[in-house]
Order: C-alpha cells, then sequence, then structure tokens
C-alpha cells in the first residue's frame, strides 16, 4: 500500500494556507506574469522560434530533400544505373534509362521521378549513389503541396529548383 | 576410368573427362573461368582455371587437361588461390568501371569471379588504362563494347563452330588485341544472341534488352517458345507486369543451350497495343454475366476452330466441347499456315508450337478451301479459340455471315466482326504444355499477370461447358490434365501433372530422367 501513496501525492492534506485558494492563485498569477515579462523584454532566450518568418538552424548533415547534381554544362550527372532505386527502402524513386547521344556517356536517365510522400529521408539514395548525381544537402524540409501529384517530382525540378519543397 | 583424388577426395571418373568437369564434381562449384564452356572448343586463354597437379612443376589449366589415373589434384591451396587472384587482376588491367552503366552488372562472370576469389587494392594506374571504342554496333541484335572485353574467345569459338558463320574474330595482339567482326561483315546470323548469353562480361550485349532494366529487379519463370515447332525451353525474365527478355534454358534433349534470335521476340505480342482487354457482345463493351447471358441465347455451338497455338490442355477441351455438342465437328485451323524457312539448327518449318498436340486432341486441319465448306455448312454459332486468321480475307468474309463466339487475345479481322469477344490469355500469362515436333510434352509456367478482364482459357471453356450443360466439367488445372490423359488415348498411361521440367516423351521406352538444369 506504500506504493500507492506515494503515486498518489497529492492527495496530501492541504495546510490551512493553501485551504483558502488565495494566497495559491496569486502565487500561480505570479509565475505566469514573471514568464510573461521575462519573454517581452529577454525574447532571445525565448525557446519559441518565429515560423516562418525564423527558421530552426538545423546540421549540415541534416538530410533534406533531394536533388540531382549537374555536370559542368548543366546535364544531369546522373548514369542511371538504378543503384538508388535500389537501394531505397521505400521504393519511391522511380528512373527509366535511355541512350545519350555522346557515347562516352551512353547512359542517362530519361526521367528521373522521387515520390516524396513515400520517401523516409534515409539517405540510402546518395550513399548508394556512385557518381554523386544524387544528394540530400538542400536543407529543404518544408515540403508541402495542395495535390498528391505535386509530391511526384521530376528530373527537371530536381536539377533545377532548390528553393522549393515541391513542384 | 580414371581414379583421381582431387582436394582429398577419391573420385572415379571415365577415361576423357575434363579436369574442368572432375573438379565441379569435387568442390560441388565450378573452378574460377572465362573461357571454358561446354558446349565449345578448348581454347584455354583466360588462365583462370589454374590448379596444382602433383608431379607437375607448375600449376596447370584444368579445362584443358584429361583426368589420368592416379592424379592427385589440389584447387584450394595458397599457391591455387594465389594464383587465381593474380590472373584476375591481370584481366581487369584494362577494365573500366563500367559496372553502373553496363547492363551486365549482376550477372557478369568478372563481378562474380572477383567476389569469390579476388577483393583486393589493385596496384595498376587507374590513368594507364588502355581504352577501345566503344557501343560498337555490331549487328542488328548484338551491341559491343571493346573495352569491357577480357578476350576469353567464347563468341569467336561460338560463331566458328556452332553456327558456322565465323563473323567474329580477336585483331591485333598483346594489349592492343581486340574483338570485333571481320571488316565489312555484320554479325547477322539467326543465333547471334547467343554470343551475348556465352560473353561473361558486358562486352556483348542485347540490343533489345539495352538500359532497359537491371538484370537483379527481374524474375524468371520457365517458360517455353511458342515460335516453332521445336519448343526451345526458354526462361522468362519479367518484372511486375512486363517481361524484358526471354534466355535460353538449358535441356540437352531439345535446344541444348541456344535458342533463336526470333524466339527472344516472342514476348512482345505480349504486351502489344492490339491486345483485347474488354468483352464485347454485338460491338459493345459487356461484363462477363451478360456475355455469358448473350452466349446462352446464341445457343450451342456447331463447330470448333482451334488453333496450333493453344495448349495441350485448351486442345483437349475444345475436343471436349466439340465431341459432346459438335458432333466431334472440329478443326484446328489451315494446314498450310505458319510455315516458314527451317535451318539445320533449331528452327522449325512449322512455326507453330502445338501442332503435334492438336493432332492428338483430334483436331484437323484442312485447306482454306476445305474450311470454308465447313463454315458454310454449319448454320448454329460457331467457337473460334485462335488468333490464326489474321489477314486471311476469305476466312473472314466467310465468317461474316455466321454467328461467331470470338476467344481470342489480340484484334484482328475476325474480333472486329465476331458477335462475341472474349479476352483471353497469351502463353506467357497462363500455365499449360505444347508438344513438340518429336512428340515432348513440356510445360510452360505463367510469369505476367493477363489483362484484367481477360479470362483465363480453360476457367473460359470450362465455363462454356457448363453454359451448355456438360457434365464432368473439370474444376481445376489438374483435373484438365487429367482430362487429357482420358481423352487422349496417347496419352492415357501419361500422368500430365508429373511433367518433369525438362519434359517428357509420352511412351518412350524409359521415362527422362530429368537432366541436370
Amino acid at each position: 500500500m506504500s506504493r500507492d501513496s506515494k503515486l498518489h501525492r497529492w492527495h496530501h492534506r492541504m495546510n490551512f494556507g493553501e485551504s483558502l485558494y488565495l494566497g495559491e492563485v496569486f502565487r500561480g498569477m505570479g509565475i505566469t506574469m514573471g514568464h510573461l515579462l521575462k519573454n517581452l523584454f529577454w525574447t532571445k532566450d525565448m525557446p519559441t522560434v518565429q515560423y516562418p518568418e525564423e527558421h530552426r538552424d538545423y546540421s549540415n548533415r541534416f538530410r533534406g530533400r533531394h536533388r540531382l547534381m549537374q555536370r559542368e554544362d548543366g546535364t544531369e550527372k546522373c548514369v542511371a544505373c538504378m543503384m538508388c532505386s535500389t537501394a531505397c527502402p521505400s521504393d519511391c524513386i522511380h528512373i527509366t534509362a535511355g541512350e545519350h547521344s555522346d557515347p562516352s556517356i551512353e547512359k542517362y536517365p530519361e526521367t528521373f521521378e522521387i515520390d516524396l510522400l513515400r520517401c523516409v529521408y534515409c539517405g540510402l539514395c546518395e550513399e548508394a549513389c556512385p557518381v554523386d548525381a544524387i544528394r540530400m544537402d538542400t536543407g529543404i524540409y518544408e515540403i508541402a503541396g495542395t495535390s498528391r501529384e505535386q509530391f511526384y517530382v521530376n528530373k527537371e525540378f530536381l536539377l533545377n529548383d532548390n528553393q522549393q519543397g515541391t513542384l | 576410368m580414371a581414379k583421381v583424388v582431387i582436394d582429398g577426395k577419391e573420385l572415379e571418373f571415365p577415361d576423357g573427362t575434363l579436369l574442368f568437369d572432375a573438379c565441379k564434381e569435387a568442390r560441388g562449384e565450378p573452378l574460377p573461368h572465362f573461357c571454358y564452356h561446354p558446349d565449345l572448343p578448348i581454347a584455354g586463354v583466360c588462365r583462370l582455371c589454374q590448379v596444382e597437379i602433383e608431379g607437375m612443376p607448375k600449376l596447370t589449366i584444368a579445362c584443358n587437361t584429361h583426368v589420368r589415373d592416379g592424379m592427385v589434384v589440389h584447387t584450394r591451396t595458397e599457391k591455387v588461390i594465389k594464383a587465381h587472384k593474380q590472373i584476375l587482376e591481370l584481366h581487369l588491367i584494362n577494365h573500366p568501371v563500367d559496372c553502373p552503366i553496363c547492363d551486365q552488372a549482376g550477372e557478369c562472370g568478372l563481378q562474380d569471379q572477383y567476389m569469390n576469389y579476388g577483393l583486393y587494392e589493385t596496384n595498376v594506374c587507374k590513368d594507364d588504362k588502355v581504352t577501345n571504342p566503344k557501343a560498337v554496333v555490331i549487328g542488328p541484335e548484338v551491341i559491343l563494347d571493346k573495352d569491357r572485353c577480357v578476350l576469353c574467345s567464347r563468341c569467336v569459338r561460338f560463331c566458328r563452330t556452332v553456327t558456322k558463320t565465323g563473323e567474329m574474330g580477336i585483331f591485333n595482339r598483346g594489349d592492343k588485341a581486340e574483338i570485333g567482326t571481320a571488316p565489312g561483315v555484320e554479325l547477322n546470323n539467326p543465333y547471334s544472341v547467343n554470343v551475348v548469353d556465352i560473353c561473361p562480361v558486358g562486352a556483348l550485349t542485347s540490343r533489345d534488352f539495352r538500359f532497359k532494366k537491371r538484370v537483379w529487379m527481374l524474375k524468371s519463370v520457365d517458360s517455353i517458345c511458342p515460335g516453332c515447332a521445336t519448343g526451345c525451353n526458354i526462361r522468362l525474365d519479367f518484372e511486375a507486369d512486363s517481361i524484358f527478355r526471354i534466355k535460353p534454358r538449358y535441356n540437352e534433349d531439345v535446344n541444348g543451350r541456344w535458342m533463336c534470335d526470333s524466339g527472344r521476340k516472342e514476348y512482345k505480342s505480349v504486351a502489344a497495343e492490339d491486345r483485347l482487354k474488354v468483352p464485347t457482345a454485338n460491338g459493345s463493351e459487356v461484363d462477363w454475366p451478360t456475355l455469358f447471358n448473350e452466349i446462352r441465347e446464341f445457343g450451342k455451338p456447331g463447330l470448333v476452330i482451334t488453333s496450333p497455338h493453344n495448349s495441350l490442355e485448351e486442345q483437349v477441351l475444345g475436343q471436349f466441347i466439340a465431341s459432346e455438342i459438335c458432333g466431334g465437328n472440329i478443326s484446328s485451323g489451315l494446314s498450310d499456315s505458319f510455315k516458314g524457312n527451317a535451318d539445320d539448327m533449331l528452327v522449325d518449318a512449322d512455326k507453330t508450337p502445338n501442332r503435334t498436340g492438336a493432332g492428338l486432341a483430334g483436331a484437323k486441319e484442312y485447306s482454306a478451301a476445305e474450311l470454308i465448306e465447313k463454315i458454310k455448312a454449319v448454320d448454329a454459332p460457331i467457337l473460334i479459340h485462335s488468333n490464326d486468321f489474321d489477314g486471311n480475307s476469305e476466312i473472314s468474309t466467310t465468317l461474316d455471315a455466321k454467328t461467331v463466339i470470338y476467344l481470342g487475345t489480340h484484334e484482328n479481322e475476325i474480333s472486329k466482326q465476331a458477335a462475341i469477344v472474349a479476352p483471353v490469355s497469351c502463353w506467357a500469362e497462363k500455365d499449360g504444355s505444347f508438344v513438340n515436333k518429336h512428340n515432348r510434352v513440356q510445360l510452360f509456367k505463367r510469369a505476367v499477370a493477363r489483362p484484367v478482364a481477360a479470362s483465363e482459357d480453360w476457367r473460359l471453356l470450362a465455363d462454356l461447358m457448363r453454359l451448355w450443360g456438360l457434365s464432368d466439367v473439370p474444376e481445376s488445372m489438374p483435373a484438365v490434365r487429367r482430362l487429357v490423359s482420358v481423352r487422349v488415348s496417347e496419352l492415357s498411361n501419361f500422368d500430365m501433372n508429373a511433367i518433369a521440367i525438362n519434359g517428357e516423351i509420352p511412351g518412350a521406352a524409359e521415362p527422362d530422367d530429368g537432366g541436370e538444369g
């Protein structure tokens, strides 16, 4: 039974001062006012971030939305080897390979689509990539859209647009 | 007989056995190799399969040595393993690191050997590699990457000894040696894609399969090529609901390890645009219950026309319907259709997979004039389970006046005018068996799903039998196969449900042992 009495400590008997409530009410209000004044005049110490005007800092290693790397001439680095889609645990990368007009490149992705709704942001795709074509270093975590199709991002978007979350 | 001790195991082999094969049996796995191929002459150029033979001063290649009585061979000593490693490193000196874009990756001999025997840091500077032309088109079916070649010469030997066309060769010497076709010659023989199969690396790849899929994503199912009466054993490689390629499957009694190029394209019709996908009655799309109601209203058929492309099981169900309802009025189409060129290897003049099976089921073939007479003589509906009359205007005009219940896979003249069109499955979408020209009954298995609204052939035929009031209708595929033994006298003592993977010839003196696969 001693265990019970420990668990239900709030059942202790109030003393006379506490049973008047009034003093306790003011004590509580005092704590509230203290926080209010502190947050009004020392805003920097406040843990709340004024999102979306302000953003919290993330580590450089944070895995945000993917991007596709470009060669110097602006074409995609990807050679469509499908290592990323093979490694992907959520099966969210869909590539169709094609024959490149430049025989020294040979293979390139005709389409490269990522279903951001399926992605679990594990980073196995960038780990698997043999040519450093896919990276998750954009730091973008605000991935929002008004339809499911918007989350199905294509090659052109992943290559060029590194500001927005989705299409 | 020669008694040989391999890795401490004493085994006995017939004289003349290659030491390579003996080692394979003793070790349970083959020695590392590139140039050795059981169906090609020995070249001994890759030097990978070296073993230590007691009494010999140096290591010896096993593929060019015959077993000798009293031979003591070691294949796993430090010396041998070191040799394997070093030879492999020599092979890899000029090999590009192309694996990400190489179609062979995943089934590549070099990758396998490296993972099994190599695994070292290379001693060779990467930038010094000798490079050769890449992506050279050498024929209608094959593309060559000279850079990836390890000069095993399998393709050269294949073209010289198997097809006897000799298009390919090794040119120049030393590190300038390269594989290629003779000047002005294309690799254009009917078996050219086999060089892709035997190439241990990604030097020769198929143009049809190029960049379509990574091989580790594919699943495989054993099947039979429907391209001709030879019935080559094949493997269908597919992912999800599409077939990506056809590869030959080893069957010593039928096709060995080869198959022809046109057979490899048979998969294309499965996903063709003109597949019949929904049942139609009088030209409008209907659901299956409505379709069956329509068929009931038309009444029982007076003639059944099947096809030598249908499986043996379907032939027998067709014969069942014909003999019970149409008084045995059954035809398997035209006797002179689907004839083509034959050669002395695998291709047969008869371009249907199951003409023998149709004959076993009692379906007769007629000339066009005879078949038209037969069709004209029938007033009742005609049940056609065949795609074979595409482009035959005489027959389609004759059928135009008749009520046709058409079970087919692809759109054609008859499907456009038939009263009832019921879509059924292609050969890759169902189980069944073909009887090849040598009476060998061979099973094929389902690889991909049929179109959503299509039916499986035997189920549809069984449903029609029930609709027309027949009894003892089989309820399952094993039951259909038992029915085959009942209705075909030649197969009465033959268990269709226990056919070995390599097929069996009914009534052969001794059932085949199934081979080694």
